[in-house]
């Protein structure tokens, strides 16, 4: 198990290697506008010099061991246009923590509804309230978010007697973002688990503990609740990690500055630290919570050993 | 003879497919005695799992007892509770496992996967015996060694995944044994194991029979194993019993032309280039009503009676009757088929 983990992160670590140099190369084929906000002022003589000083005259593998030095140090390099001459760290200390804060409650809420959604339309399949959550996911899946949102936004700023724009003071401001952000998580998770459910419902194992006489809520929640929530397990810490990302429509619509959009935002830009800092952190969430999903299915499912050959007794 | 423990007075089973109605079982009546073992056999699609499950009420939603009594006379100095009149599933709560347990064919399958097999026996030891837990636990452990695995103690905290597929049987039956019934249904227990283990599993059911005073029903479409074990023997097609006896009776004096055709196809030494007997034809369609005999239509000797009169049963001898006009007095006289000779000059088991 040790070494299997020692062995997995090391792996990791190398994605994120790979994808860094990746970004780190791709980006210096961007045109040179980028590390200068005034750009279109400047002499051919006052941009070369600019470049040396950045160091981007160097060759481009001195370039990236100098680049992964720094990142050891924790230097995620300096924004130039975004936020010109702020390290880019700083830019995103003060953002990520919103999102965080917005995505965690979100998913709160999501497994805390999406959960029950699910198990009780398992339950009472083909009954009414299973038919119920079946017109809720399909309203999700099939309306544009981007409708609900607004109606949302609309309806329920009225309603909650709070402005249209985020005040991170005001506790009754997060209710509508963090609601609409869930909203679609609910239907995934209502969805999958009873799917899965209804799969394990219909296994031999499941038909012996009936026959046994355990009785069907006893067989819903001991036996086939959680067989049906281990693959689903695997996606919970991407899903926690990835709340680091934002969701580009909330946060736009109520102008909650966090997180999303700021990829997009630097891209336009051509902020090209800002996007190698945030490249990073994207590829940081996958990588890890690729790794966390796999070692919570190990806890949650007893078959599947880590580093143990197949066959071992 | 000993005392019944169970008894289905025509029972009639139906099933609801696409708006049409199928007959499953029709018309089937069965006694089962204490402490013996019962195999019901049977081509695929005959009913038998159907018939048993009817006892438990775990037949599949589409499907309902149409007529007919289950009488089950298990719990002492009561009346006998007639099964075809349970509806709710509270009522059947105390009646699965508790009274009538169940084995299912595949051990591969039939564990959950994600609980120590401990665990699974003790839910069954809690669900149906008054202990508290250290009590389950013990006993637990007690059942795991009645049922020959070793090591019980390690083997409690282990899961399906680490036992072999005969093992995995063993821990099936006992967590059958754990709800401490009184009649064990075994449908297919040995089908999906290998030649060696099919015997070990059947021996510890002859065992257990005595040692936890079991009436065993055992549904399979291996003679091999009925000869192995079974008391008495009910032959089985088209959704009803055509011939019933004990072992001895239908192996060495069968009656019906299905119950001979069927020892006929058991695979024997035979010459080189002759083809192995089968049987002619495909079981009956039971979503049509089935009228004079059903295997007339499969069996080339059928008489003309069996095409338009249902024959009843016929008594051959106080334990052994069978569903077939060959035995009516008119009836032209019909030679058993050869392998019945062998069966009794003892060639073939």
């Amino acid at each position: 198990m040790f070494k299997y983990l020692c062995k997995r992160i090391g792996r990791s670590l190398l994605t994120l290697v790979i994808i860094l140099i990746i970004v780190f190369s791709l980006l210096r084929l961007m045109p040179i506008e980028g590390y200068f906000p005034n750009y279109e002022k400047m002499t051919p003589q006052q941009i070369q010099v600019g470049l040396r000083e950045m160091g981007l005259t160097d060759p481009l593998p001195q370039q990236i061991v100098r680049f992964f030095g720094d990142l050891l140090k924790g230097d995620l390099g300096t924004s130039r246009i975004y936020r010109a001459n702020v390290p880019v760290s700083e830019v995103l200390a003060d953002k990520v923590p919103i999102s965080i804060k917005l995505g965690v409650l979100s998913m709160l809420v999501s497994l805390c509804l999406g959960i029950p959604l699910g198990a009780l339309m398992a339950r009472y399949k083909f009954r009414f309230f299973d038919k119920l959550g079946t017109l809720f996911i399909i309203c999700i899946e099939a309306v544009p978010a981007a409708i609900y949102f607004l109606y949302i936004q609309l309806y329920g700023t009225q309603l909650l007697d709070v402005g249209l724009l985020f005040d991170a003071g005001n506790p009754r401001c997060w209710i509508l973002p963090v609601f609409s952000m869930s909203l679609y998580n609910i239907s995934f998770y209502g969805m999958w688990l009873r799917r899965y459910m209804v799969d394990e419902s219909n296994k031999d194992y499941v038909k012996l503990a009936r026959a046994k006489g355990v009785s069907e809520s006893g067989v819903m929640f001991k036996h086939i609740f959680r067989n049906a929530f281990v693959p689903l397990a695997q996606y919970i810490p991407t899903a926690f990690l990835n709340t680091v990302i934002g969701s580009i429509y909330i946060e736009s619509l109520y102008s909650i500055p966090g997180m999303g959009g700021l990829l997009v935002t630097v891209v336009k830009k051509h902020d090209n630290t800002m996007v190698q800092g945030i490249v990073l952190l994207y590829a940081c969430v996958g990588v890890i919570g690729l790794l966390l999903g796999d070692l919570l299915m190990v806890l949650f499912d007893p078959r599947i050993s880590l580093g143990k050959k197949e066959g071992d007794r | 003879m000993a005392d019944k423990i169970l008894t289905a007075k025509e029972l009639e089973i139906q099933f609801k497919l696409r708006g049409k109605t199928l007959n499953a079982i029709r018309g089937v009546s069965l006694d089962l005695y204490k402490g013996e073992i019962l195999a019901i056999v049977g081509e695929s699609g005959s009913g038998k799992s159907v018939f048993t499950k009817s006892f438990m009420g775990l037949l599949d939603r589409n499907g309902r007892v149409a007529g007919g009594r289950i009488l089950y006379y298990g719990r002492d100095g009561e009346e006998p509770l007639d099964l075809a009149t349970v509806k709710r599933e509270k009522e059947w709560y105390k009646i699965r496992g508790h009274e009538i347990a169940m084995i299912m064919q595949d051990p591969m399958t039939s564990l959950n996967p994600l609980k120590t097999i401990g665990k699974q026996i003790m839910e069954a030891v809690l669900l149906h015996q008054d202990v508290n837990r250290a009590e389950a636990k013990k006993r637990t452990l007690k059942y795991l060694e009645d049922v020959g695995i070793q090591d019980a103690a390690r083997r409690f905290s282990q899961y399906p995944h680490e036992f072999s597929g005969g093992m995995r049987q063993r821990v099936v039956i006992a967590i059958a044994i754990a709800c401490a019934p009184k009649i064990l249904i075994c449908d297919e227990p040995t089908t999906a194991l290998d030649v060696t283990i099919q015997a070990q599993i059947l021996d510890l059911l002859k065992e257990l029979r005595h040692k936890y005073s079991l009436s065993i029903i055992l549904i399979t479409h291996d003679l091999g194993v009925v000869a192995n074990i079974a008391d008495r023997v009910a032959v089985m097609y088209a959704g009803d019993i055509i011939e019933i006896g004990t072992s001895e009776d239908i192996f060495y004096d069968p009656k019906h032309p299905y119950t001979q055709a069927l020892l006929s196809s058991l695979p024997q030494i035979g010459v080189k280039g002759t083809d192995l007997f089968s049987i002619p034809g495909t079981p009956p369609n039971l979503f049509t009503e089935i009228r004079g005999d059903a295997f007339a239509p499969r069996n080339p000797k059928a008489l003309k009676i069996d095409f338009l009169k249902t024959p009843p049963y016929f008594q051959v001898s106080p334990t052994h009757k069978a569903k077939t006009w060959l035995l009516d007095p008119r009836a032209p006289k019909v030679e058993p088929p050869a392998v019945v000779e062998k069966i009794r000059n003892g060639g073939l088991f």
